[in-house]
């Protein structure tokens, strides 16, 4: 393999000295003169029909700037999938869940803003609602959207290979079901935004999003305005997993308020908003059929899918299909069937949260593979293997598997957890159990159909010719996004990452679709490479030119000029720098010629040296309806073992250590790959062992605050060996491929396989509460006994 | 989140409190750590016109030590406690809940006091409290009283406390040799938790004749208030410190003692057999730590 | 009413007219311009807001401003030195231990407080010591590593 200067090291993430110092700026941080405060009403009702709304009391208190409802947003439709917009800006007749916007009020304070919100009266005719699958699909059932009879928002049905002749052929037939809850990302920095208006009428957005681009899109169709003349920024962002990955109705009523009143606004979630919006992990209910022989083999899958929606559409249609074509790996089955279906009702809108979609599937397949091994008396990792993808393959509805580590996955963490001791010889209450599983590397389309760029980059070298400068609308988002393209710029130019400036999360700066589908690393690398070696391609044919040597003998690496042939002689060239330096004490003196001095003289001959990069994967996948969802121009796998200790007679259990084997191709930054791996473990321990979003019986959410909501403390994590495995993928950067979703898909059915491994006990609904072990612990022992 | 406009006062001293207190009455609400008091605020779960911070009054944080008995300060908070020696020594269980509640931020603020007039069913000091006999000092202007712990809660979120009255402290009898105590609490996660189940045991016992001859059991979050398991403590009286009279006593509490609701924190059926668990659990504890006083 | 309240920020003093019902979280945020303490939850439970305060963390979200008249504060911005970070700022940014960095703030003043308090701290007690600040991103785990590496 290639011998790398900058990728595959630890180096520091450049952003992470401001991030330490409280010097890095997010959304909340920033004031702007004459800056006025927003705030939205939003319904209290799950559903209602609105019958008026009178905001003069609202308008007529002190320090009120601008009321607004629907008559002054418009109603244009948004949403996620163009041919899915089912989302205005505030209600218009009706609202649909406990949270909908009604109206915002822009004032002087934002305590001012929040006493007109409660001036605001609003007359409901209360509809009767619905909360959940069965009551949302009953006969006769309140109707959300109109244009959904039965409250179906989206239907999938699909069949490769022949499901019902294959199951024929089996020896073994697992059938189980599976249940999550609602998870909520709970990234720390809740949503905020700041819009602002120029007396030009350019509109600057600056918001806490993952998607600049899509959000820019959809500002200027909402406010029909030219996307020319929208420009969203991200300063640094608390994070999004998921939420953040589109438009909301806060940014679109700030730009609203902003554009009524030409003053800058801001407005901000509170912690209880961030769950009424939600957006986050579906409930699905999965039943799912696997057949195999009696050697192990892995013959078919038979997959039904039920998907707890909410109010709105939002990421649905992606997730319905999502949850179904990636189960169509890392084994090599060729028989797989799905239905999924996509239910309204009158909770809040689920969207896309790490390992959109596959997240539940995955942990009940995992269980039926364990399940089947213990059957047949194979060692389940020897069952995975023995059906493990291998690169180069096609899954049954055609995802290629360019680079596949998963079996060297499987081997470095039944190394790492000491696995063949361990499995078998656990005392009860003590437990040990794998999973593996894979993710998508970026959307192989938009969201939106289009030819367009996924991703456009600029590497711009300063005139002096010290420093490049690159400019990506990506978004830095925490996962270390901003250090991987400096990285890959750094690489790609032959000049230390010091010398590499980057500046992102700007839509004035290209185009990029954004932090979602594990994409960035991938796709903006790639762009990001293409303009580095475009800008490096300038430098070096100027040099060519100058020093009459073939362009193929140039090269630079580690700052410096080299050249294949005799080095020769470059004195003109420096005494030229040199004239041009007068005053700096730092002539170069070495005996190599500094890719400083080389860019400075091809400035001085070609003026500002810009190198353009872009990328859009090849046209990937299948023909069959949805055959898009899941496609990828690569797949990173992963592989875990958990351990776990069962309190017998409380069902409390605890995660004891984690062992994770990611195949991310070439590793950009090690560190940054760990991180991921770790915080994707993390997230996952939340989802099998205490998250869950709770209603009430009106749709209202019962812990809407990080006391309630679970996530994973300090005091929960394990230990976690994290083992990085590196492949070669063809189709990414320097043979990078993700980490940042996939490292997720393994952890719940891992643990899930060491509880049954410690008690006995197979659990089909999540979180794992003491409470619910705990019964599950009684119900086998009454069973036993019998 | 933004709190309601109050009016903020600093007594220097109980009987400025007192005074202010009587002033303001029902108006008025007494300003500890704040850990649930300004969350209250801001959910606009309460409202008040003033608050009266008691931080500045040195004698209510003070933890001393008597003849046969320890005063904590109603304002002594969780981390204090659980660093005063006496109490590590003497009150183990106590420790345990101060040690147990929240995080190590919260424990920075929270006070017992606090904690004992939010009065929550789940408060994670209150069955040690229950356990050491505590009693509580109460006093509003120009009178004070005393109340058994056993009769200072009333309710969810309410005590016998009355308008015009603070809570200045504890009184904690010193536990006699041959006894011990622990605290056990049962949640979700490990930080930052609010109890599904917590219980605490005492249990002192004669070493000539190897019976119990004291003990106390507490149960949380299992009733509207914290509460005593008296048929389980009348069950082990007079028995043997042993596995078997553990159990006994356990089963008497998870089936007479606790009245436990559906939540969605978790439901009856489960606090009840929790009951059972940790109180055999504390109770064995309890007895090693007594074989070792 | 506002009232007037003196305190030391970072050693520096500061006399400052506040409104009884405006925490420290804000008043360090929106008065200050100390943008470094962050908020996310403003209830208590994220711990983003951590400050020290007369020598222990606390989350400035639940002190109200005027209760920290005449107190001593320390927040993030004067942790670093005129030589820049401070070693145990080094040691996250070497480690990998920010991601978002919205927790990050928060999560160094504890550990600063935490090392103050005892240099050689166990696991476990690294574990106690950032227990009230939520981090969704690392997994912590590199933060662990990150506090373990500034034993003395
Ligand atoms: C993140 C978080 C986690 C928590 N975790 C736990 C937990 O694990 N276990 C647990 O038990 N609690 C927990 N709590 C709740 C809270 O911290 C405790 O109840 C704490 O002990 C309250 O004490 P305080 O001093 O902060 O009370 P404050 O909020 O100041 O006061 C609470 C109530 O008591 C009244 N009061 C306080 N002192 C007196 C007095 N001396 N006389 C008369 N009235 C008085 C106040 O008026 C108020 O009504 C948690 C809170 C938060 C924010
Ligand atoms: S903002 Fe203070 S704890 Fe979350
Ligand atoms: S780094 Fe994002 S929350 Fe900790």
């Amino acid at each position: 393999m290639k011998e790398f200067d900058i990728i595959s090291t630890r180096a520091h993430r450049i952003d992470t000295p401001d991030k330490a110092t409280g010097q890095a700026v997010f959304t909340d941080d920033i004031t702007r003169p004459g800056m006025l405060y927003g705030a939205l009403l939003q319904s209290p009702h799950a559903h209602a029909r609105i019958l008026s709304i009178d905001t003069s009391k609202a308008k007529a208190l002190a320090g009120v700037k601008s009321v607004i409802t629907h008559e002054q947003a418009g109603h244009i439709k948004y949403g996620v999938s163009p041919a899915r917009y089912d989302e205005t800006v505030f209600a218009i007749d009706k609202v649909r869940y406990i949270g909908d916007e009604i109206a915002a009020v822009a004032a002087v304070t934002l305590e001012i803003a929040l006493a007109a919100v409660e001036l605001i009266e609003v007359e409901y005719e209360i509809l009767p609602a619905v909360f959940t699958l069965e009551e949302a699909l009953k006969e006769g059932a309140p109707q959300l959207h109109e244009t959904s009879p039965g409250n179906l928002c989206a239907e999938v049905h699909q069949e490769f290979g022949d499901v019902a002749a294959a199951l024929k052929e089996c020896d073994i037939i697992k059938t189980s079901t599976m249940k999550n809850k609602r998870q909520d990302g709970a990234f720390i920095e809740m949503q905020g935004c700041i819009a602002e208006f120029d007396n030009r009428g350019v509109l600057t957005l600056v918001s806490s999003t993952q998607v600049p681009h899509y959000v820019q899109r959809t500002v200027a169709m909402v406010l029909g305005m030219d996307v020319g003349m929208v420009r969203v920024k991200k300063p640094y962002v608390g994070a999004g997993f998921g939420i953040k990955a589109a438009a909301n109705p806060m940014e679109l009523a700030c730009c609203i308020l902003a554009r009524e009143t030409r003053k800058p606004v801001k407005m901000n979630f509170t912690r209880k908003q961030v769950f009424m919006y939600a957006r986050a992990r579906h409930q699905f209910s999965h039943t799912i059929t696997t057949g195999a022989k009696k050697d192990g083999t892995l013959m078919a899958i038979k997959h039904e899918c039920w998907l707890d929606g909410g109010a709105y559409t939002s990421f649905g249609i992606a997730t319905v299909y999502y949850t179904g074509s990636l189960l169509g790996g890392p084994y090599k089955i060729a028989n797989m069937s799905y239905d999924g279906y996509r239910v309204y009702n009158n909770k809040p809108t689920c969207g896309a949260q790490r390992g959109h979609g596959a997240v539940i599937a995955r942990a009940l397949f995992e269980q039926q593979v364990d399940m089947i091994a213990e059957e047949i008396g194979m060692d389940p990792m020897e069952l995975r293997i023995k059906n493990m993808m291998d690169t180069g393959d096609t899954t049954c509805n055609d995802l290629n598997m360019s680079s596949f580590g998963m079996s060297e996955c499987i081997e470095a963490v039944r190394k790492g957890s000491d696995w063949d001791k361990k499995k078998g010889n656990m005392p009860t209450g003590k437990g040990i159990g794998m999973a593996c599983g894979f993710f998508v590397s970026g959307a192989g389309y938009p969201i939106y159909r289009s030819d367009t760029y996924h991703g456009t980059v600029i590497v711009k070298l300063t005139e002096d010719g010290g420093t490049a400068l690159v400019y990506t609308a990506s978004a830095e988002i925490g996962q270390g996004s901003d250090t991987a393209f400096a990285m890959i710029a750094a690489e790609a130019l032959g000049i230390p990452l010091d010398h590499v400036r980057l500046a992102s999360g700007d839509t004035d700066m290209g185009v990029d679709l954004g932090a979602y589908s594990s994409r960035q690393t991938l796709m903006t690398g790639h762009a990001t490479k293409d303009a580095a070696d475009h800008a490096k391609a300038q430098v070096l044919e100027v040099l060519a030119e100058q020093l009459s040597v073939p362009l193929k003998e140039l090269d630079i690496k580690n700052g410096f000029i080299t050249f294949a042939g005799d080095t020769p002689d470059f004195s003109a060239l420096r005494t030229r720098y040199i004239k041009e330096h007068r005053g700096w004490i730092d002539n170069p003196d070495s005996e190599h010629l500094t890719f400083k001095e080389a860019s400075r003289i091809a400035f001085l001959e070609k003026g500002s040296i810009v190198g353009t990069g872009k990328y859009k994967p090849h046209n990937l996948g299948g023909k069959f309806k949805g055959a898009a969802v899941g496609t990828s121009p690569a797949y990173g796998c992963s592989a875990q073992v958990a351990e776990v200790t069962v309190d017998m007679e409380t069902g409390q259990v605890t995660i004891d250590s984690i062992t994770d084997a990611h195949d991310c191709g070439k590793a950009i930054n090690l560190t940054s790959v760990e991180g991921q791996m770790e915080g994707s473990v993390s997230m996952g321990i939340g989802e099998a062992m205490h998250e869950e979003v709770i209603f009430n019986d009106k749709g209202q959410v019962l812990n809407a605050d990080l006391a309630e909501y679970k996530i994973v403390t300090s005091m929960d994590m394990p230990r976690i060996k994290a083992i990085v495995v590196e492949s070669d993928e063809p189709n990414g950067p320097y043979g990078a491929k993700e980490v940042g979703e996939g490292a997720i898909m393994p952890t719940i059915p891992a643990i899930l396989n060491a509880v049954y491994n410690a008690a006995g006990v197979r659990i089909n609904e999540l979180p794992l509460t003491p409470e619910r072990v705990y019964f599950a612990i009684q119900d086998y022992k009454d069973r036993m006994a019998k | 989140m933004l709190l309601p406009m109050f009016e903020f006062h600093e007594p220097l001293s109980i009987e400025e409190a007192l005074e202010l207190k009587k002033k303001l009455g029902q108006n008025a609400r007494i300003l500890a750590g704040g850990t649930d008091l300004l969350v209250h605020l801001k959910k606009k779960l309460v409202k008040t016109d003033n608050l009266i911070s008691l931080s500045r009054i040195k004698a209510l944080s003070l933890i001393t030590e008597q003849k046969d008995s320890i005063f904590i300060g109603a304002c002594a908070t969780m981390a204090q406690i659980s660093r005063s020696p006496v109490i590590a020594k003497k009150f183990t269980a106590l420790k345990s809940g101060c040690d147990n509640l929240g995080n190590h931020l919260i424990r920075n603020r929270a006070t017992i006091g606090g904690n004992a007039c939010n009065a929550s069913p789940a408060g994670d000091t209150l069955p040690a409290l229950l356990i050491y006999d505590s009693v509580a000092l109460l006093e509003s202007y120009g009178k004070k009283r005393e109340i058994p712990i056993a009769d200072f809660f009333t309710g969810p979120g309410k005590s016998c406390i009355q308008p015009d009255e603070i809570l200045t402290g504890f009184r904690l009898p010193i536990p006699t040799d041959h006894s011990g105590a622990h605290y056990i609490q049962l949640g979700k996660r490990k930080s930052s938790e609010i109890n599904v189940v917590n219980v605490a045991s005492f249990l002192e016992y004669d070493p000539g004749t190897k019976k119990v001859i004291t003990t106390r059991i507490a149960l949380g979050s299992v009733a509207a208030t914290p509460i005593r398991a008296a048929r389980a403590e009348a069950a082990l009286l007079g028995q043997a410190p042993e596995e078997a009279s553990f159990f006994a006593a356990a089963e008497m509490a998870r089936r007479e003692d606790c009245r436990p609701i559906d939540d969605f924190r978790g439901t009856a059926g489960y606090r009840q057999a929790m009951v059972g668990v940790l109180t055999k659990r504390t109770l064995a504890t309890a007895y090693e730590r007594a074989k070792g006083a | 009413m506002k009232k007037i309240i003196s305190l030391t920020i970072n050693d520096q003093s500061h006399e400052i007219a506040v409104e009884p019902n405006i925490t420290l979280a804000d008043m360090l945020r929106y008065e200050l311009a100390l943008t470094g303490t962050k908020k996310g939850c403003d209830t208590g439970d994220c711990g983003a807001c951590t400050v020290i305060m007369d020598g222990d963390v606390v989350n400035s979200c639940l002190v109200l401003a005027i209760q920290a008249n005449g107190s001593v504060i320390e927040t993030i911005e004067g942790l670093s030195t005129d030589e820049g970070l401070s070693p145990l700022q080094e040691a996250f940014v070497e480690k990998g231990a920010i991601q978002c960095g919205f927790c990050s703030p928060g999560i160094i003043m504890s550990a600063k407080n935490l090392l103050d308090k005892n240099p050689n701290p166990t696991e476990d007690q690294i574990r106690e010591g950032v227990s009230g600040n939520l981090c969704r991103c690392t997994g912590y785990q590199k933060i662990f590593e990150a506090i373990e590496s500034q034993r003395s």
